[in-house]
């Protein structure tokens, strides 16, 4: 057993102390909190990113992908911002997600691809890929990873998130399933993925905020919430995301429904092998555009 | 005489789950009893067409191992109670959304019922032994198997079918399961869903009641555990009961709980929580029985008193119904 066992008394320990702070029980152990700086992440929304269920508005994208990206790098012009993160000479993965309820939309591995093209990486150089990324010699090869995914609650792990996207580097994923996915953040160190990664993307246009049945899913839990989040730390994404499905939850089932399991992988990214920041503490969250709904 | 009795034992010890050896020969029935030929028969339980939507590619096959190619982590809620094989199926009708049969062979009743226990969300829709209709998802348990049949997009046409593909498959199981005994120990009253839930491992334990990231409570796939939620006006407590094959790993599972969980009790086996409610721990013979979120330590202490009379009314009968299921379980 770990030097300081974990129970639900902890959770409930903290809970009592603060509102919302129940989720990040899970953090107890941490200690990098205090030394970090703020990770800037950015939520951007826009009332016309659908144009019909699940179906992106691939300008909309653009735009929205654009804005976030400028303003997380503190630039005016996209490109520029783009070329911050690559340089021509590298080779870049963007790692999708094909799930088929709701993959990664493919406006949006098309918005990524051309301001990687607009900042010089060759097309021959860019590849697109999910399960096949340990075959595909792009990946095999990249000096940068983009990683893009839509967000949903997950039967395991509580949350697919950006820490659970690269779970297709591994070769067994389910080594990778004990105590519903806790220390998924190992695979950024274990396969070199951390330094690589440049973006992370997690897709909020139609998430997935409760899931029923062998495959998780069905229509009648997805709602348009319409947003990207975008960051650079993918704790302090995928944080920001589990905090917006917590509180659709609440608002949808009247009560506070927590993810079954809990999305603790989120968490313990940070305080057991900081790979980020999941405190929104240490948050710097920016919203931009429709703000209906926004729920955060 | 002898004889006679020598043969009743057995048809019983042969026939798993009681269904008896010849039966297999009418009907297209699924043996109980399941050969490697009946189990590859598992396609036999579904019909080609059901209301306009045809059976399309060739039906799927996983097993334990690769049940990750399928439905990803969720395999290791069907691992977890200990499934033999998943046959899937998918319908496809021009202008309608798809429908996917996922037929699982849990190779015990009390399995498929444990695995129905799982996910209780959605109405009841008199189809098998229990049954849930939600969001496009009809889900059922009968005999051993447990079925999921789901339409990619809910409308009033995959809802029909879903339906008339999940009689179908029900009555083509003829015979009905026992539920697991240690069910019936908990109280019905007030609980918050249709039943409580079934399990085996703390994996499962903490998908619907996080306790612990360790297994505190020693559960594995032998421990037989049963999980209800019940209602208390706005609140709700929880009765978890645990069933060790030992009485010794029962008793080691109680002290690693208190140990763990209530290092500051003040009374042995009590403990007021940090939300103000209280919890309680009981252990009788090969059980435990942990009560949370209680309101008050009176409370706590009454349910305990009730359940653990319970355990010991039965337990004759229990310990017969435990030999029976042991011995029904040889091949």
């Amino acid at each position: 057993m770990t030097e300081k066992l974990i129970t639900r008394r902890d959770f409930l320990r903290v809970a009592s102390m603060a509102p919302f702070a129940g989720a990040f029980a899970f953090g107890l152990k941490g200690t990098r909190l205090d030394k970090a700086e703020k990770a800037r992440v950015i939520l951007i929304r826009d009332e016309n990113a659908l144009v019909s269920f699940k179906r992106p508005n691939p300008d909309v994208m653009q735009t929205m992908l654009d804005e976030a990206v400028a303003t997380l790098l503190d630039e005016k012009d996209p490109v520029q911002a783009w070329k911050k993160l690559v340089k021509p000479s590298d080779v870049v993965g963007i790692k999708s997600n094909i799930w088929w309820p709701i993959p990664t939309p493919k406006e949006v591995e098309q918005a990524i691809k051309r301001r990687l093209m607009d900042a010089g990486v060759p097309e021959e150089k860019i590849g697109i890929d999910d399960q096949g990324v340990r075959r595909n010699p792009i990946f095999q090869n990249a000096t940068v990873l983009i990683n893009a995914r839509p967000a949903r609650t997950h039967h395991w792990s509580g949350m697919g998130t950006c820490i659970k996207n690269y779970i297709m580097f591994v070769p067994r994923a389910w080594d990778y399933h004990g105590d519903s996915c806790a220390d998924l953040a190992t695979i950024w160190k274990d396969y070199n993925l951390k330094e690589k990664t440049k973006l992370n993307i997690l897709v909020m246009l139609n998430p997935l905020f409760h899931g029923i049945g062998p495959h998780h899913y069905s229509d009648r839990y997805v709602w348009e919430y319409k947003g990207l989040i975008v960051g650079q730390d993918p704790v302090a994404v995928d944080s920001t995301g589990v905090r917006i499905l917590q509180a659709i939850r609440r608002q949808h089932f009247g009560e506070d429904r927590p993810l079954q399991p809990p999305a603790k992988h989120i968490f313990l990214a940070d305080t057991r092998h900081g790979l980020g920041v999941s405190d929104p503490s240490r948050i710097e969250l920016v919203k931009l555009g429709w703000k209906q709904g926004i729920l955060i | 005489m002898k004889k006679l009795l020598l043969l009743v034992l057995f048809i019983l010890i042969s026939g798993e789950k009681g269904t008896l050896p010849f039966f297999g020969f009418f009907g297209g029935e699924l043996m109980a009893n399941g050969s490697k030929e009946d189990k590859d028969n598992l396609a036999n339980l579904l019909p080609s067409e059901i209301n306009g939507w045809r059976a399309e590619g060739k039906d799927e096959i996983y097993d334990s191992e690769t049940i990750f190619d399928y439905i990803d982590g969720a395999g290791e809620v069907y691992r977890s109670y200990n499934f033999k094989k998943l046959l899937a199926r998918r319908y496809t009708r021009k202008g309608q959304s798809d429908l996917v049969a996922d037929l699982f062979d849990m190779d015990s009743s009390s399995d498929a019922f444990g695995v129905f226990t799982h996910d209780l969300e959605g109405e009841e829709a008199g189809i098998g032994q229990d049954s849930t209709y939600k969001g496009g998802l009809l889900s059922f348990w009968k005999d051993r198997f447990f079925v999921s049949l789901y339409a990619e997009q809910e409308t009033k046409e995959t809802q029909d079918a879903l339906f008339a593909l999940g009689r179908v498959v029900a009555s083509c199981i003829k015979r009905e399961g026992e539920k697991p005994g240690i069910v019936s120990l908990l109280p019905t009253e007030n609980l918050a869903e249709k039943t409580a839930h079934y399990f085996h491992n703390h994996m499962i334990l903490n998908y619907h009641f996080y306790v612990s990231e360790e297994n505190i409570l020693f559960l594995d796939q032998q421990t037989e555990a049963v999980l209800g939620i019940y209602k208390l006006g706005k609140e709700k407590f929880y009765l978890l009961l645990i069933r060790y094959p030992e009485a010794e790993k029962a008793s080691r599972a109680f002290g690693s709980f208190s140990k763990s969980y209530m290092p500051d009790a003040k009374e042995p086996g009590l403990v007021q929580t940090e939300d103000l409610k209280w919890t309680g721990i009981r252990l009788r013979k090969n059980f435990l029985l942990i009560i949370f979120n209680a309101p008050s330590d009176s409370f706590a202490k009454e349910t305990m008193d009730k359940i653990e009379k319970r355990i010991g009314y039965n337990k004759d009968n229990l310990n017969l119904s435990l030999l029976f299921e042991k011995t029904r379980s040889k091949k």
